[in-house]
């Protein structure tokens, strides 16, 4: 384009021969436009890619997004409240049991409903806003059960109405006689209802339990027989609170001083589990707040400090040695901001709202972040419930306000910690890093460490680089210093092709082919494999030795093909040796028959208490050479071959010998493109993939055993990607996977480009 | 052993040696792998010749010999091994594979009678043939001189009443299921939107469809009923009598009465089989035209792509971009975007290209068909086009970085030359660069391409499957249908492999496949290789 610039074109120039012609000065700058155009395009693309990388990633690192979205009024005596599945109808029900329902929209009465209940009046209220169920407490300690019901409605023109409906059943006789209900509590066993109260006697609280078990008769029609009333925990002396999971396999109950006693439920009696002081080390050791995680296995328990512990169920060694599982501690949360008012969980997932010092907060159980916090409303929480599908949460304040607010929240689970930190997970004996996305039921706790990954990366990284780089270097020095250069032009090509081998082959080959053909001649293998170094270096000492005449047979750059026949002599005899090697050193007893074997896996088993795998690291690492070798042996036989022949030539005249040449000259020279070349084969193994989705076990597991498979960051990519749904936590987990495999090999090739870049300028001052 | 050496010797020779050692492991390596695969993948045409085997425990075992191993268990010093044999007949066995101890086999005899069958169904079977029922019901004994020359006749014609019916039912009805699936489409459309002329319209096409489909059908059964049900009577290993419909027959041998020109025309035959026909029974049998067919169709769509856009934007760096740190970074991540692992590119082309470009066309262009169809997508779902971006990204900094150093080797007098005569830049590159380097831009293309063919990790992810309905090409408008999916060498390989619920059965079809895409990709590389080298012949004497 600077060219068309230097025409001297406002001379009017008499002959057109001397003018450029117009189409020619248009179609040089418009595809000098074109080619800026795609060329900057391009490169835009390709930064692009990582930006939008990152841009996936990102939405994982960020918090909850909480906004209130208005109040309703409500009868100040409202104590517990329930809502349809959009929460377009809420009802409250006031502490005499009076039920109201109102429209959200506009806070208009939709219904109202009275019990008719004769002498007896209601004493205690619980209502279970997901199942829309609630229960009265009776001042003679019966309880009745309320069932709410929304029927929807299509009119001609298709508009939907809802209207609710109340059903009371008849009161059930549980409590001591006589006694009103302080509280109520139902849960849904395996195989029947539990209905618990709790009443006062003569200042001692009393618990009493029936249980319902329903079956569906011959008319279809169920029948509920209820079970005779029993004592539950007879023994403690003061009830604070009492959680009692929706499942009802356990109970907890919270005592004055801080003392948790926790009984299990197997269907037919409690029975006493454990009791634990959870802030026992706190100067106030009470519990101020509690509550169930969903999932029921886990607690958050907050002091008057506000101090925050989360215990969960998982198997503990007892003193017997029998491990059995029982509360413990998991998590020690973050310190809230005052005395703990209340704990309430969120359904499909693991977080809660905690309420403390006049603050909403948020939480996520596992990860134990802070997703949102906010100024809780006036007056005192009665209730908090999250809607199903966990885009808004309501609460029912004492002063007859019903709040409510919106969630946008889609990675609760997230956080740098799940990604990166050590996690104790439910049902774990400790904290630890884990990879485990799915499992069969909703309440799975997804696990989302990349550490097994990258370990598992840096796993297959490292048996690949211990087996090709002693190949590829060696070979690289030996092409391009002492073979000879017609055979060097076979060579190279060669070399190529082996580069250019598609990994799904093989993949393919280590997995079905070699690894069950190596598994039960492990022994012979490495016979074979470890009496080659010798005899290589036997042969050439044996060659020095020799009188000039025979020397003299063997032409420089030729020792390779003398060196052919007699590793391959070695090699067979070493193979050969493997089984008597075999049963000299790694005979053990067949746990089976109970004779003695031969077989260096069950040696390894019973020696190292390791596992064996036939699809291990070995054998990828050795299929990944085929992946490595060729990339490490181009870039180092090239900056080996490209230092100065004055160097070579010097040193020479000087009476170093060609390895000492070699050695001490050459070698030095080209380090930093040795080194390049084997930053660049680290890259390429890091990134393998089919290789190791074929030729190991895939299990993230974090040991060092050289004999155990692992899995790699590619291939969880590759093997859950296409299962993993959009937008989901999962999947931009596996994003963020990818991001990691990105950055590193991108950090990693940039600086071997450096290196050779310097190299490229040292060779320049040579 | 420097010191027991006399003066004369040079010292580290044993290092020597011992470098020279990487370079045979290096060779060994490859040269093994190639042959192994080789080996492994021609043998699986070729017709052996099947012993019939006496077991101890009075069993007879008809079948060709498939692998040999050490039995599991078996001590090390003193390996015992068992023997594969592929005894077909899976209806029957239960298996078409069966494992015997070596030690116990008593006798192996391969008599002239054994008959070597490759069935539609239930894989392939030998048996011992005892007469041949022919259509005319007429029976004629394996004894009797007519036997082959009938059977052969047979087979033939049950081979032409079978293509008929493949014809039919594939293709046919095949083709009016499309249709019927396109108008049930426009139907709910139609009602949806109350258009009662086309509603009425649509409804009568779907009539007309069935009343087709019916037709066919028919026809069908037609064939199936009315064809010639020759079928073989014969009795396998255990004696039981077997008798086989020669509809079901594709090909049939007589393994230990073949001689070698027999054996190297049914090697062809059954080459020609795995090159050009469709795939059976699971993948395990018959051929790899579509995966063929869309290894390539994807491949050359990814050139496509990737050669335009890699020459100009390597252009734009050589030619147009100022020299400074900037470029040099630009030029530093482009190299480097080589070695980032296909498994990214995958992630990005399932995350960019198939759900936000693929969802967003679909929005666009395809809202009816989301609407009326239960949300299939057309373009947000994995497919060619996907594919074919995804590696041609991945394969850029290939042709971008072997664009620029054939730029680079122009030698500099003929860009002075040509600039020197008046010709624009753009003339310039046109006429003298681009020409002069098109031999070093095709090296990078063809890399490009044999990267691409071998390539699986990636397209796992952005529209590769195991199994397509249809091809990619055909002749329906538009003809080239970029968004559907594919099969492809490579994939096919890793679900063989990895995914077949029948692992012994695929066994042979995986090592043949395997031949293939290896033969594929190293043809590819070599040409690149030889290009190369021409190339550099030609500018080592080119000096102004």
């Amino acid at each position: 384009m600077d060219m068309s610039d230097k025409k001297p074109a406002p001379a009017p120039a008499p002959e057109s021969r001397f003018t450029v012609s117009p189409m020619t000065l248009a179609a040089d700058r418009w595809m000098g436009r074109l080619i800026r155009i795609g060329g900057v395009g391009v490169v835009l693309a390709v930064f692009g890619m990582l930006a939008f990388l990152i841009y996936q990633v990102f939405p994982l690192f960020t918090g909850a997004k909480v906004a209130p979205v208005g109040a309703l009024s409500v009868p100040a005596a409202a104590v517990a409240f329930g809502e349809d599945e959009y929460g377009d109808f809420p009802f409250v029900v006031q502490s005499d049991g009076k039920v109201i329902f109102q429209r959200a929209k506009d806070g208009s009465k939709l219904l109202e409903w009275s019990p008719t209940l004769g002498d007896r009046r209601v004493t205690a209220v619980r209502s279970y806003p997901r199942s829309g169920l609630v229960f009265f407490g009776l001042s003679d300690g019966s309880v009745q059960e309320i069932r709410i019901a929304y029927r929807s409605t299509f009119d001609a023109a298709g508009k939907r109405a809802v209207e609710p409906s109340v059903t009371a059943l008849e009161p059930i006789a549980i409590g001591k006689p006589g006694l009103p209900c302080v509280d109520v509590w139902n849960a849904k066993g395996a195989q029947s209802r539990l209905l618990l109260v709790r009443q006062e006697s003569a200042g001692k609280p009393l618990l009493t339990a029936v249980r319902l078990t329903e079956r569906k008769g011959l008319g279809g029609k169920a029948k509920v027989t209820v079970s005779a009333p029993f004592v539950v925990a007879a023994e403690v002396n003061s009830v604070e609170q009492v959680l009692l999971p929706s499942t009802a396999e356990s109970l907890i109950i919270v005592g004055k001083s801080g003392e948790v006693r926790t009984y299990a439920d197997d269907g037919t009696a409690f029975t006493f589990l454990q009791s634990f002081v959870p802030f026992k080390d706190s100067k106030d050791t009470a519990v101020a707040s509690s509550g169930l995680i969903f999932g029921n296995v886990s607690v958050v328990f907050v002091s008057r400090a506000g101090e925050q512990q989360v215990w969960s169920m998982y198997p503990q060694l007892q003193p017997d040695g029998k491990s059995l599982r029982r509360w413990g501690k998991i998590h020690d949360g973050e310190v809230l901001a005052g005395a703990g008012e209340g704990v309430y969980a969120a359904e499909g997932n693991k977080c809660y709202i905690a309420v403390a010092g006049g603050k909403l907060q948020l939480r996520n159980m596992t990860t134990g972040t802070l997703r949102w916090e906010g100024d809780a409303p006036a007056g005192t929480i009665r209730q908090v419930a999250f809607a199903g599908n966990y885009d808004r949460f309501t609460a029912l304040s004492a002063d007859g306000k019903l709040h409510r607010w919106s969630i946008v929240d889609h990675h609760p689970e997230s956080s740098w910690d799940a990604f990166f930190g050590k996690i104790w997970y439910e049902g774990a004996s400790g904290p630890d890093y884990t990879w485990q996305s799915s499992a069969g039921s909703d309440e799975f706790e997804a696990k989302y460490s990349l550490i097994p990954l990258l370990y598992g990366t840096a796993k297959g990284t490292i048996f690949a680089l211990l087996f090709a780089l002693p190949i590829a270097l060696t070979a690289a020095i030996y092409v391009s210093q002492f073979l000879r250069p017609e055979y060097r032009n076979v060579v190279k090509p060669v070399m190529e092709i082996m580069a250019s081998l598609p990994s799904v082959v093989l993949g393919f080959l280590a997995g079905l082919w070699l690894a069950p053909l190596v598994d039960p001649r492990l022994i012979s293998l490495f016979c074979a494999v470890g009496i080659l170094a010798p005899a290589a270096l036997f042969a050439g000492f044996l060659w020095s030795v020799l009188p000039q005449p025979v020397r003299r047979q063997v032409k420089p750059g030729m020792e390779f093909l003398w060196l052919l026949p007699f590793l391959a002599l070695c090699a067979y005899f070493a193979w050969q040796a493997g089984p008597a090697v075999e049963a000299a050193f790694f005979t053990v007893k067949d746990t089976a028959s109970g004779l003695p074997i031969a077989d260096f896996r069950e040696w390894w088993r019973q020696t190292t208490g390791e596992t064996y795998d036939s699809r291990n690291s070995l054998v990828v690492g050795f299929v990944m050479g085929f992946a490595v070798i060729p990339i490490v042996f181009t870039i180092a036989e090239d900056s080996l071959s490209n230092v100065p022949n004055s160097l070579i030539s010097g040193s020479l005249a000087l009476g170093a010998s060609r390895w000492q040449t070699v050695w001490s000259v050459v070698v030095p020279t080209a380090i930093s493109g040795i080194v390049s070349g084997v930053m660049i084969g680290f890259g390429r193994a890091i990134g393998e993939t089919m290789i190791v989705v074929m030729a190991t076990g895939n299990t993230a597991v974090m040991e060092a055993n050289p004999f155990s498979g692992m899995r790699t960051l590619s291939a969880n990519i590759a093997v859950e990607l296409p299962e993993a749904a959009a937008g989901h936590t999962h999947y931009r987990a596996l994003f963020l996977g990818a991001c990691c495999l990105f950055l590193l090999t991108f950090v990693i090739n940039t600086l071997a480009e450096i290196l050779r870049q310097r190299l490229r300028e040292r060779y320049k001052v040579v | 052993m420097d010191k027991s050496s006399d003066s004369s010797t040079p010292r580290g020779e044993g290092w020597v040696w011992f470098t020279g050692l990487g370079l045979i492991i290096g060779l060994g390596m490859v040269i093994g792998l190639l042959s192994l695969v080789v080996m492994n993948g021609v043998t699986v045409f070729w017709a052996p010749k099947v012993p019939v085997a006496l077991v101890d425990d009075g069993r007879t075992i008809i079948g060709q010999l498939a692998q040999r191993r050490i039995r599991a268990g078996s001590p090390a010093d003193h390996p015992r091994y068992e023997l594969q044999y592929q005894v077909g007949l899976r209806e029957l066995n239960g298996n078409s594979y069966l494992w015997v101890d070596e030690a116990k086999i008593k006798s192996e005899s391969f008599p002239a009678d054994v008959l070597g069958l490759e069935r539609v169904e239930n894989g392939p079977a030998f048996v011992r043939p005892l007469s041949l029922r022919k259509s005319d019901g007429k029976l004629i004994a394996i004894t009797d001189s007519a036997f082959e020359p009938a059977f052969q006749a047979e087979v033939a014609a049950a081979s032409a009443v079978r293509e008929k019916l493949v014809e039919i039912t594939r293709h046919r009805i095949g083709d009016v299921n499309e249709e019927m699936d396109k108008a049930r489409v426009a139907l709910r459309r139609a009602e949806d939107l109350k258009l009662a002329a086309e509603i009425a319209d649509r409804r009568r096409q779907i009539a007309g469809l069935e009343v087709r489909f019916a037709s066919l059908q028919a026809e069908a059964k037609k064939v199936v009923e009315g064809g010639a049900v020759a079928s073989l009577v014969s009795k396998d290993a255990a004696g039981r009598e077997v008798v086989v419909p020669l509809t079901q027959v594709i090909r049939a041998w007589f393994p230990n009465r073949l001689d070698t020109w027999g054996r190297v025309q049914l090697f062809f035959s059954r080459l020609g089989e795995f090159i050009f026909d469709e795939p059976r029974e699971a993948n395990t049998e018959g051929g790899l035209m579509p995966a063929i067919f869309g290894t390539l169709v994807m491949t050359v769509f990814m050139s496509l792509m990737v050669t335009p856009f890699g020459v100009i934007t390597a252009i734009y760096l050589r030619e147009y971009a100022q020299n400074g740190p900037v470029l040099r970074i630009v030029r530093i991540s482009v190299n480097n975007l080589a070695g980032v692992p296909s498994i990214v590119f995958g992630v990005f082309g399932l995350g960019f290209f198939v759900y936000v470009l693929g969802g967003s066309i679909d929005q666009l262009f395809f809202a009816d068909q989301l609407k009326y169809n239960n949300n299939t997508p057309v373009f947000g779902t994995g497919g060619l086009l996907w594919c074919s971006l995804t590696l041609a990204l991945m394969t850029l900094p290939v042709v971008i970085v072997a664009t620029e150093e054939a730029l680079a080797a122009v030698p500099r007098g003929m860009r002075e030359a040509s600039l020197a005569t008046g010709a624009s830049k753009w003339q310039t590159i046109r006429d003298i660069l681009l020409p002069a380097s098109a031999p070093g831009i095709l090296t990078g293309v063809i890399l490009a391409m044999a990267r691409g063919a071998g390539e699986v990790a990636p397209l796992m992810l952005v529209g590769v499957v195991k199994l397509a309905p249809t091809l990619p090409f055909d002749g329906s408008a538009p003809f080239l249908h970029m968004d559907r999916k594919f099969m492809h060498l490579g994939f096919h390989v890793y679900d063989l492999g990895f995914q077949s619920p029948d692992s012994d059965a695929a066994r042979p079809m995986v090592f043949a496949t395997t031949l293939l895409l290896i033969v594929l990709v190293v043809c590819l590389n070599i040409g690149a290789i030889w290009i190369r080298n021409r190339l550099r012949a030609r500018f080592k004497g080119a000096s102004f």
